[in-house]
């Protein structure tokens, strides 16, 4: 076959509109570079994390708090005697809280494409993949569309092909979630995407698989009035985290929150569909479940089915892009970066490594070397109540540095919030730990559990990357009353 | 009683703490780890823990998250959770009274808890009143209820209003402050201060406050936000002077335009208080106008409870008439040293009890100690209005008079937190606003003023990164947190 002539040749192009594509393809085109970036999904630019990720997470985790707050209120006398407060089943207007958070949604599809715009960063919907060991990419058109910057006034068509080249490519295709594919009956149970398009809400659901994203539908679903099962295959969630993370999610979830946590379970081994269009969930223990539905939250897999052999771009044993320090891959103008390289699956870190790329390739002399530093990344968990952690766990602090040379403080309390409860059952945990290392007690780990955590770890995760010890922590006056200020005040 | 007259000393102590507050006891707790025998006196009667855990940082806090907690109920539907149109906190709708008991009952709590964290630590304490009564520094107790003293003679019950005197080695004087009701303000006994509002048995249906500092903030937010129609009497434009812009004109223009707060901007301050036949205050502001309502609360400012004595024992006060106390808290006399409240200064339970405990370091503790004092630059401090606000280190108007206007750079950021993304109407979101102040040209942090949800709890790993001499780089250097409201701090262009 004839090699085909792009019609168009860029600077960057960028395959895939999420964290990591956007902020660098703006980034660069900040510099002056020509970009071209591609989104396969149709008018919803942001990738994972506006559509299916952590925008419409982070709206449900406020419905589930606000469902928290409002069993709450009779403690805080705003509730008349005769009302409970309590959220069950039905209680929620799940339709409606779906209708304006798609809109929500929506709107920040808008807001990316605008912002694409107004940066003269040039973008199409459609499938993209190489063609050649030039890393000429054909895209194939995912719905109909204008695209001005080829033609003005032509409206392509959905499925046809247009081929480009670039000076330099970013892959950032980012990732999915996994359906196990060996479990008979597996495709009756949905994933994270499933549960962004739930109309209704399930009576009943059962979430498999321990991380963080288990767990916060777990937490969410139980929160809102949903029986839930919580299938995990160890004796804690989040396995990945700190102890104190482990432990207290996992004891606050069965003992207070009521979820039904099924620990050594032996994974599923089969789902059938029953007459009424429940689930049967068959456990490698034995236990069976019936649920309206099943989610998938078994893990993720990188989206690379876009010819990599053909560029020669390498993928490892989990089938993620292998990239380097900077972003470079196997093919000399070919990055890499996001969810698609796995390493650290976070929004801000693609986008943090995404801007750096751009700085580096299109930017100043001074930026020649920039890269991101991978270590100390922050993170949370919107569980009941929230998690953060950012450094080692006590366990990979003490394998690393050997326990003679780790001191652990620990505090746990119950926010000052809880002791206007009328009952145990609706006071949440606090606690926090700090890992140190060595004779000058520098913070190697901050793990934190309880309401705020979210918004407490960030400045402490600035002191942490600047190399903070213990000392510095207790070197600032604490805010009073807080919980935060526990952190400022451990001994 | 003649001052030079010999006393009779009842017992001797190597540190005796004039004042259970926050200040006091952290330093007397901590001269006790080291092995001194310490004497601590508090005036109020089983009531440990000062201000702060009795009429301060505590039940303003429950307060507070009652009126939170109002709000969050005119959230719900919003949020799918309620199908009323009602939802709004009206008065009425919250059970003042209920609450106040369970409040009472936390406080009561603190209050044993302090004193059975005083004996668990060796510390023998007293409730009186105490004052100097010579210039060896020997101190004077008036026992402020009936008590038992198992430290000077165990089983004897000594009464209410008997005399004691005791002798030590250090004295401290942390005796903290009271709220001001002005004196010259015709009728100003009518109204009551911040422990009058939390004495209070019932909610007011109309109240007016007078002053615009953080504890008049703090007060309209809860009672608006709990229903009571809340008249803001303030005699400049904004509140919060002392704090940077984006603080004061943020809460000023959102307790205006959205919370519903009737704000008397440049009121001439008041001029007279009466009380009508119905027992409403009415009060005369010098700009002409008359607010009406149930209770007035003075939030005119605090002074220090100084009536101990001091010139017997030749400490001296400046002219606000706060103890002068030097960065040792080291004050004219060298048995006698002062912190907290009542030295002015910083005005915050942390702070007294961080130079409460380096004190006890200095005087008490090992070698290494023998310079340790507290530094009281950046120092954060939040305040729970509505939304809360929180700040630390330099205003940018600060900034730039110390630095030149050339040498600063301020970042700043607006905008609206997600979670008012599903609200039904404007009116039910609150504004975000961050503004970092940086010395160039290492963009040293130099300030940093946040307003919005969470602010209070967002604030204190930052102050860590400040203290240490964090840059706008160091703070860009850290990775954002996705999604919350502090990751607009790190990520601010």
């Amino acid at each position: 076959m004839a090699p085909i002539q792009p019609i168009k040749n860029y600077d960057y192009l960028v395959i895939g509109g999420g964290s990591g594509g956007v902020a660098s393809a703006r980034r660069a085109a900040k510099y002056g570079a020509k970009v071209l970036l591609i989104e396969s999904k149709f008018e919803q630019l942001g990738g994972t994390c506006v559509n299916v990720g952590c925008v419409p997470k982070k709206i449900m985790w406020y419905a589930a708090d606000n469902a928290h707050r409002k069993h709450q209120l009779k403690s805080y006398g705003l509730l008349s005697e005769s009302e409970d407060g309590e959220v069950k089943f039905g209680d929620f207007n799940w339709g409606l809280i779906k209708t304006k958070r798609d809109a929500y949604v929506k709107r920040l599809n808008g807001i990316y494409a605008n912002n694409l715009n107004k940066e003269g960063v040039e973008y199409l919907y459609g499938f993209a993949k190489f063609i050649n060991s030039d890393g000429d990419v054909e895209v194939t058109l995912t719905g109909d569309q204008e695209i001005p910057f080829l033609e003005q006034g032509k409206s392509f068509k959905q499925h046809e092909k247009l081929v480009f080249s670039s000076k330099k490519v970013l892959i950032a295709t980012g990732g999915t979630a996994i359906i196990p594919p060996k479990i008979e009956g597996s495709e009756l149970g949905i994933t994270s995407d499933g549960f962004f398009a739930l109309e209704t809400q399930p009576k009943s659901v059962a979430v498999v698989g321990a991380g963080y994203i288990g767990v916060e539908f777990s937490g969410v679903f139980q929160s809102l009035g949903s029986e839930t099962h919580f299938i995990i295959r160890g004796d804690t969630v989040l396995r990945s985290f700190d102890d104190i993370i482990q432990t207290t999610i996992t004891d606050y979830y069965t003992d207070k929150l009521g979820v039904n946590l099924y620990k050594q379970s032996g994974g599923v081994t089969k789902v059938k569909a029953t007459s009424d269009g429940k689930k049967k969930v068959y456990l490698g223990n034995g236990k069976i479940l019936e649920v309206d539905e099943l989610v998938w939250t078994v893990g993720r897999k990188s989206l690379i089915d876009i010819g990599l052999d053909i560029v020669g771009v390498k993928i490892n044993d989990k089938k993620q892009i292998i990239a380097d320090e900077y972003q470079q891959t196997a093919h000399p103008k070919i990055f890499s970066l996001g969810d698609v390289v796995g390493k650290v699956e976070l929004t801000p870190v693609a986008i943090a490594a995404g801007r750096r790329l751009s700085n580096r390739l299109f930017g100043p002399e001074i930026y020649i070397k920039d890269k991101l530093d991978y270590d100390n990344v922050p993170s949370v968990i919107f569980s009941h109540p929230e998690a953060g952690s950012i450094g080692l766990s006590t366990k990979e602090a003490k394998e690393k540095y050997g326990e003679e040379n780790i001191k652990v403080y620990n505090s746990k309390f119950t926010a000052m919030y809880y002791s206007m409860m009328e009952s145990d059952d609706l006071k949440s945990p606090t606690a926090y730990r700090i890992v140190c290392h060595g004779p000058e007690e520098k913070v190697v780990g901050l793990h934190i559990v309880g309401d705020s955590s979210a918004e407490i770890l960030q400045g402490f995760g600035v002191a942490i990357k600047m190399g903070a010890t213990k000392k510095d922590f207790d070197n600032c006056v604490a805010i009073h009353p807080t919980s935060a200020e526990e952190l400022v005040t451990m001994t | 009683m003649a001052p030079t007259k010999t006393p009779i000393i009842a017992k001797s102590f190597d540190y005796l703490v004039i004042g259970g507050g926050s200040g006091g006891v952290a330093s007397a707790r901590r001269a006790a780890k080291y092995g001194a025998k310490v004497l601590l006196i508090d005036a109020k009667f089983k009531k440990l823990g000062g201000t702060c855990v009795n009429v301060g940082c505590v039940p303003k806090k429950l307060m507070w998250y009652a009126a939170s907690a109002a709000h969050g109920r005119h959230h719900l539907k919003s949020y799918g959770l309620s199908e009323n149109d009602d939802d709004e906190v009206k008065y009425g709708d919250f059970n003042w009274a209920k609450f106040k008991v369970k409040r009472d009952a936390y406080v009561k709590n603190l209050n044993g808890i302090y004193e059975r964290n005083l004996i668990k630590e060796g510390v023998e304490y007293m409730f009186g009143f105490a004052r100097f009564i010579n210039s060896d520094g020997d101190v004077e107790v008036t026992l402020s209820g009936d008590q038992e003293l198992g430290f000077l003679d165990e089983g004897k019950s000594y009464k209410k209003d008997e005399k004691l005197v005791f002798q030590a080695k250090h004295i401290l004087i942390a005796t903290g402050g009271t709220a001001i009701i002005p004196p010259s303000v015709q009728g100003s006994e009518l109204g009551i201060t911040s422990e009058g509002f939390f004495a209070l048995e019932h909610q007011p249906k109309s109240v007016a406050i007078v002053g615009a500092g953080y504890i008049g903030v703090e007060f309209s937010g809860v009672f608006k936000s709990l229903g009571t129609e809340t008249h803001f009497i303030i005699r400049g434009d904004t509140v919060l002077r002392s704090f940077d812009d984006l603080i004061q004109h943020t809460i000023t223009d959102y307790y205006t335009d959205k919370l519903g707060v009737n704000i008397y901007k440049s009121s001439g301050g008041v001029t007279k208080v009466e009380v009508d036949k119905d027992g409403k205050k009415v009060v005369h502001l010098g700009n002409g106008k008359i607010v009406e309502a149930d209770v007035l609360i003075w939030t005119v400012g605090r002074k220090s409870l100084v009536d101990l004595g001091l010139d017997l024992a030749g400490v001296e006060l400046n002219q606000k008439k706060q103890i002068i106390a030097d960065e040792f808290q080291n004050t004219a006399n060298p048995k006698i040293f002062s912190l907290g409240d009542v030295v002015g200064k910083v005005e915050l339970t942390p702070v007294a009890i961080a130079a409460g405990r380096r004190l006890s370091n200095r005087l008490f503790g090992p070698e290494i100690y023998i310079k340790d004092k507290l530094d009281y630059n950046n120092i954060p401090s939040v305040i729970f209005s509505h939304p809360e606000a929180g700040s630390i280190g330099l205003s940018t108007k600060e900034a730039e008079a110390k630095y030149g206007k050339q040498n600063i750079k301020i970042y700043n950021t607006k905008f609206t937190d997600m979670y008012f993304g599903m609200m039904d109407s404007d009116d039910l979101k609150s504004p975000t606003a961050y503004s970092i102040v940086c010395l160039l040209p290492t963009e040293k942090v130099i300030g940093l003023h946040i307003v919005g949800e969470s602010s209070s709890e967002i604030l204190q790993g930052f102050g860590v990164a400040i203290k240490m001499g964090a840059t706008k780089k160091d703070f860009d250097n850290c990775v954002a947190i996705h999604p919350t409201a502090a990751e607009e701090i790190v990520t601010m262009t």
